[in-house]
C-alpha cells in the first residue's frame, strides 16, 4: 500500500458477498487493501499489485476487476463477491468441484482469482470453447499448471 | 475377501484442492497476529563498494516507525550463507549488489515500515563492479570476495587427447542461456513470533524448514532448540524458497527479538525481483570428437556460470550441471570444467532443475550441431549413444536398473511422428515450421556431493478414532507431495486416504530431513514411510491377531481393515486403533530413509554422482513467423521415466507446468539487468507466459521401476522443465535454418537468424 502522510477518510458503505458493510476508508486504500486488511477476506490474493496477473480478481456489479487496480472508495454502493461468496462455507460450486476433479490446482495462489473469472465467462457464454476459456483467462497468471488442467475444468462444466 | 485397490498409480484428487478453490488456505501474507508490526529491509542501492556511513534518523519522522537494526544489532554470528560462508545476514562493510540487505527498518504498518527503510540515509566510497562473467573473470584486485571465483567442479574421465586423435571430426559450439526469475505467484514472507523461554516460533513461505532454524538460531545465538519453524503452505517456490527465506527469517528474528512482537515481513513484487536469487546465466564451450558413424568418443566441456554477488547454491548448481554436462549418452572420453563467478548482480541460486537445463541446452544443441554435419537424423544420433542398463554415464557410474531413456526417446518420436514431420516441407509461406527434440538424465536427490544431508523422516501417528497424522520433513510446495505421501502411506496402512490428515511441515515434528530441493520428496518421503511402516505394520497385525483370534502371518491390512486370508473375518481400522491404544501398544513410527553411499571421487569427478537418474525426452513442434520472429510452439511431446507413477494426474500436472516455464525460459522470458538494476521487475517487462503462449502438451509416462525408489518411483519436479528449452532450440533452428545457441529466442533474434 502507498504511503501517504496526510490521510483522509471516508465513510464507505458496500455489499460483500450479500452483506452490508459500512466501514470508514482512508481515501488513497485500495479495494484489494479493504477486503484483505479491513474485512480479513484473505482468499483475494495480490501478486503484481499492477493489474496484470488476475490473483486479486472480485466480481464487482456483475464484472469481473483487478481489485488492486479501483480504490475502496470506488466501490461505494456497489456489490462485491469475493472467492469467499462464490462458496458461503462448504457448498462449492459445479465449476469449483471440476476444479478438484481435473487436477487443476497445484499451489493454488492464482486459483481464486482463476476461479472467479471463469465463473463469469461461463456466467456469460454457455459453452465456451478452448479457445475462449484461453482468451477469458488470459488475464490470470498461473506460475504452476502450465493451464491445461484449469482449461479441462473449465471446458468440462461447460459440458455438463 | 472384497478385492483389494492399490492407492499406489490411483489419481487421487489432490487433498488440499478444496480448500484452495474456496480460497480457505492460509498463506503466509493471510495471517495476520495481534500486536504484529511489520519490518522491512534496508539494502543497498550502488552495486559495489564500501558503507562509511549510515544515518537511520530519517526514517525516525514516519508516524509508527519503531526502529532500525543495523549488523551492530546482531547478537550471534553475521552469516547466512547456505553452503560457502561468503554472506553477511546484513551487510557492514562490503555492499556487493543493488539489494545486498543493510538493515531492517520496524514499524507499526506495512506502508509505515517500507517507507522508514527507504528513508535510512547510506553514505558509500563505490567501486568500479562487475556487472558480467567476462568482466569479472579479468579481475586483478579488488575482488568482489576473496576471489571472484565461487567454485569450480570437475569431470576427469579416460583420455582426451586420445580421443579426439581417434575422433574422425571434430564439433564445436558456444551456447548461451540467460537468467530466469522464478516469478512464483506468492511473495517471500515470513512472520516470527517470540515465544517465552526465550524461544522463537518463524512461520513462512520456506521449502527448506532445517536451513531457517539454523539461520535464526545461528543469527540470535541461541541453540536450534530454540527455533520452531512451520511451513504454511507455498504459493509456489520452484527454488526460489530454499535459500531466500533464511535471509528473511532471520533478519525478522532480530526485530522480533528487539521488539518482543510478532514480526512480519513480506517483499513487494519489484523488490522480490531486485534482492532474491534466479536462475544460474551460463556460457558453455563444446568441443565433441565423433565417427563419421555418429559414435560420441570424447568431450572437452567448459561450463562457466553468473553467481552473482553470493555463492547461495552455486555450488550445487555448478556440481550438478558438470555432472550432467554431456546428458545420457555413452561418452568414453570426457572432461568438464565447471566454474561459477561472481559477479556485482542478484545472487544465481536454485531454479528447477539446478543447472540441468543449462547443461541440457549445452549437449542438446550440440548434439544437432553433430547431427546436421554428420547429415544424420537427430533422433537416430541420440539412439546410437543413449546410455542402456550396464553402461557408463560420463561421470563412470554404470547403471544397472531403471534406465528408461531410450523408451522415452522412442515413445517421444513415434507419438510426435517424429520421421514424417522432420522430413516434410518446413516452410508454407510467411510460416515456417520445425520439430526438434532433447534428452536429458537427472539425478535424484543430492548426489555425492550433499550425501551427508540426504537423508528424510516421515512419522506415523494413529489416533485412537482411527484417523490419522502424517508428518515429515520435506515440503508441499504446490507440486502435490501431500497428495503423493497421503496415497503411499494409505497404501502400507490398507486405509482410505481419507482418514490422513498432513500436518504442516514443523521442525518440531520430525528429525532434520535435509532441504525440500531436487525432486526428493516422493523418493525421500516414500521410502521413509516405508520404513515406518515395517515398524508399526507388525503391531498393527498383532494387535489384528488378538482380536481376530489368529496368527500375525495371516492378517493382511487393506480394504480399511485388516483382514485374516484364512477366514476372510475382518476388523475394522477404527476398531482396530482402539485396540492398540487399550492393549498398551505403540501408536506411532518414526520412518527414515538415507540414500546408501555413493562411490565417487571428489577429485576426478568420477564415481556414482547420484544414486539413480530420472529419463526425459521433450519433442517440440514449432511455428515461426517470418514476418515478426514470433515462434509459437504448436505442441510437446513430453516423455518421462519416472520409475512408476504414483498420481499419474498429478505427474501429468507437473510436466505440463514444466513445460510452460520452459517455454518462457526459451521464449518469452527475458530477464535483463542495467547497472546491476533489475530493468524487468513486473509482468509487463518480464513476460511470464500466459494462455496464448503455452503449447499442447502430450505426457507419456515411461514406467522403468527403480530397485531404491517407493514402489519403483523416481522424482519428477524438475526433469519436467529440463529438456523443453533445448528442444524448442531445436526446432526453432530447423524452422530458420540456423543455429540458435542462445536463449530467449525473442523475435528480434529470430528475425535476425532468419535474415
Ligand atoms: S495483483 Fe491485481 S492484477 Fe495482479
Ligand atoms: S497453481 Fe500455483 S500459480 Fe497457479
Amino acid at each position: 500500500m502507498l504511503y501517504i502522510e496526510d490521510i483522509e477518510y471516508f465513510d464507505l458503505v458496500v455489499i460483500v458477498n450479500g452483506c452490508e458493510v459500512c466501514r470508514r476508508v482512508p481515501t488513497h486504500q485500495r479495494l484489494l487493501d479493504f477486503l484483505r486488511d479491513d474485512l480479513r477476506l484473505t482468499g483475494t490474493k495480490e501478486v503484481c499489485g499492477e493489474g496484470e496477473c488476475g490473483a486479486c480478481t472480485v466480481i464487482l456489479n456483475g464484472e469481473t476487476v483487478n481489485s488492486c487496480l479501483i480504490l475502496a472508495v470506488e466501490a461505494h454502493g456497489s456489490e462485491i463477491m469475493t472467492i469467499e461468496g462464490l462458496s458461503h462455507g462448504q457448498n462449492l460450486t459445479d465449476l469449483q468441484q471440476a476444479f478438484i476433479e481435473k487436477h487443476s490446482v497445484q499451489c493454488g495462489y492464482c486459483i481464486p482469482g482463476m476461479v472467479l473469472s471463469a465463473e463469469q465467462l461461463e456466467h456469460e457464454q454457455a459453452q465456451p470453447d478452448r479457445e475462449i476459456i484461453k482468451q477469458g483467462l488470459a488475464g490470470n497468471i498461473c506460475r504452476c499448471t502450465g493451464y491445461h488442467k484449469i482449461i479441462d475444468a473449465v471446458e468440462q462444466k461447460g459440458d455438463r | 475377501m472384497s478385492k483389494y485397490q492399490s492407492q499406489i498409480g490411483r489419481s487421487l484428487p489432490r487433498v488440499d484442492a478444496a480448500d484452495k478453490v474456496a480460497g480457505r488456505t492460509r498463506y503466509l501474507t493471510d495471517i495476520y497476529l495481534d500486536r504484529m508490526v511489520y519490518a522491512y529491509p534496508i539494502y543497498s542501492t550502488i552495486s559495489f563498494g564500501t558503507i562509511v556511513a549510515i544515518d537511520p534518523a530519517p526514517a525516525a519522522a514516519v508516524p509508527g516507525f519503531i526502529t532500525t537494526l543495523l549488523a551492530l544489532d546482531i547478537p550471534g554470528e553475521n552469516q547466512v550463507g547456505v553452503i560457502i560462508d561468503d554472506q553477511p545476514l546484513l551487510a557492514a562493510e562490503t555492499v556487493r549488489f543493488k539489494g545486498d540487505v543493510i538493515g531492517v527498518a520496524v514499524a507499526e504498518t506495512e506502508s509505515a515500515a517500507h517507507r522508514a527503510a527507504q528513508l535510512v540515509q547510506v553514505q558509500y566510497v563505490e567501486e568500479q563492479p562487475y556487472l558480467s562473467i567476462d568482466v569479472s573473470k579479468t579481475a586483478q584486485s579488488k575482488y568482489i570476495h576473496s576471489s571472484n571465483i565461487a567454485c569450480t567442479h570437475r569431470v576427469d574421465r579416460g583420455d582426451i587427447s586420445q580421443g579426439f586423435a581417434a575422433a574422425d571430426r571434430i564439433i564445436e559450439a558456444d551456447l548461451v542461456t540467460p537468467y530466469q526469475e522464478h516469478y512464483y505467484l506468492e511473495p517471500q514472507g515470513c512472520i516470527v513470533v517470540p515465544e517465552t523461554d526465550g524461544r522463537y516460533t518463524v512461520y513462512g513461505s520456506i521449502q527448506c524448514i532445517y536451513y531457517v532454524q539454523k539461520a535464526v538460531a545461528r543469527a540470535l545465538g541461541i541453540p536450534f532448540s530454540k527455533v520452531t519453524v512451520i511451513q504454511t503452505p507455498i504459493g509456489g517456490a520452484f527454488g526460489g524458497k530454499e535459500d531466500v527465506p533464511s535471509e528473511l527469517c532471520a533478519r525478522s528474528a532480530l526485530a522480533a527479538r528487539v521488539v518482543g512482537r510478532p514480526v512480519k515481513m513480506v517483499y513487494r513484487r519489484h523488490d522480490d525481483a531486485q534482492l532474491t536469487s534466479k536462475r544460474h546465466p551460463f556460457q558453455m564451450h563444446y568441443k565433441i570428437g565423433v565417427t563419421n558413424d555418429g559414435r560420441l568418443l570424447v568431450a572437452e566441456i567448459n561450463l562457466v556460470e553468473n553467481a552473482g554477488a553470493y555463492a547461495t547454491l552455486s555450488s550445487v548448481v555448478s556440481y550438478r550441471a558438470a555432472m550432467q554436462a554431456m546428458g545420457p549418452y555413452v561418452i568414453p572420453n570426457i572432461k568438464v570444467l565447471s566454474t561459477a563467478y561472481y559477479t556485482n548482480l542478484p545472487p544465481a541460486g536454485a531454479f528447477r532443475g539446478f543447472g540441468s537445463p543449462q547443461a541440457t541446452f549445452g549437449h542438446e544443441r550440440v548434439m544437432d550441431h553433430i547431427a546436421d554435419q554428420l547429415g544424420i537424423d537427430p533422433v537416430e544420433l541420440r539412439l546410437k549413444n543413449v546410455l542402456r542398463p550396464g553402461d557408463m554415464t560420463l561421470t563412470g557410474h554404470q547403471l544397472k536398473a531403471s534406465v528408461g531413456i531410450e523408451a522415452t526417446i522412442k515413445q517421444a518420436a513415434d507419438a510426435a511422428d517424429w520421421v514424417n514431420r522432420r522430413r516434410k516441407n518446413t516452410s508454407n509461406g510467411r510460416y515456417r515450421f520445425g520439430i526438434g527434440i532433447a534428452a536429458s538424465h537427472y539425478g535424484n536427490c543430492l548426489g555425492a556431493a550433499g550425501w551427508a544431508m540426504d537423508g528424510a523422516a516421515a512419522k506415523i501417528q494413529i489416533r485412537r478414532d482411527g484417523s490419522v497424522t502424517l508428518a515429515y520433513g520435506l515440503s508441499e510446495m504446490g507440486q502435490g507431495a501431500n497428495t503423493v505421501i497421503t496415497q503411499m502411506a494409505a497404501e502400507v496402512l490398507g486405509i482410505a486416504p481419507e482418514r490422513i490428515i498432513v500436518l504442516d511441515p514443523s521442525t518440531d515434528l520430525v528429525p532434520d530431513s535435509g532441504p525440500g530441493v531436487a525432486s526428493r520428496n516422493v523418493v525421500m518421503t516414500g521410502n521413509a514411510i516405508r520404513n515406518a511402516a515395517s515398524q508399526i505394520v507388525p503391531v498393527l497385525k498383532s494387535a489384528a491377531a488378538e482380536m481376530l483370534e489368529t496368527d500375525p502371518d495371516r492378517i493382511e491390512l487393506r480394504n480399511d481393515s485388516a483382514e485374516d486370508t484364512d477366514s476372510g473375518n475382518a476388523v475394522n481400522f477404527n476398531d482396530l486403533a482402539n485396540h492398540l491404544f487399550i492393549s498398551n501398544r505403540p501408536m506411532d513410527s518414526l520412518g527414515w530413509w538415507h540414500v546408501p553411499a555413493l562411490k565417487y571421487d571428489p577429485e576426478t569427478g568420477v564415481g556414482e554422482a547420484y544414486f539413480t537418474y530420472s529419463y526425459s525426452t521433450h519433442i517440440a513442434l514449432v511455428k515461426v513467423d517470418s514476418l515478426t520472429g514470433l515462434v509459437q510452439v504448436e505442441k510437446i511431446w513430453a516423455a518421462h521415466d519416472i520409475g512408476r507413477a504414483i498420481n499419474p494426474a498429478g505427474l501429468e500436472g507437473q510436466v505440463e507446468g514444466g513445460v510452460a516455464q520452459g517455454i518462457g525460459w526459451a521464449l518469452t522470458e527475458h530477464f535483463q539487468t542495467k547497472n546491476g538494476s533489475v530493468i524487468t521487475p513486473n509482468l509487463s517487462t518480464y513476460l511470464v507466459p500466459t494462455t496464448a503462449d503455452v503449447s499442447q502438451v502430450q505426457t507419456i509416462l515411461v514406467e522403468d521401476p527403480e530397485p531404491l525408489g517407493p514402489w519403483g518411483a523416481k522424482g519428477i519436479g524438475e526433469p519436467a522443465v529440463i529438456p523443453t528449452a533445448a528442444a524448442i532450440a531445436n526446432a526453432v533452428s530447423q524452422a530458420v535454418g540456423a543455429p540458435m545457441d542462445s536463449l530467449p529466442m525473442t523475435p528480434e533474434i529470430v528475425l535476425n537468424a532468419l535474415d
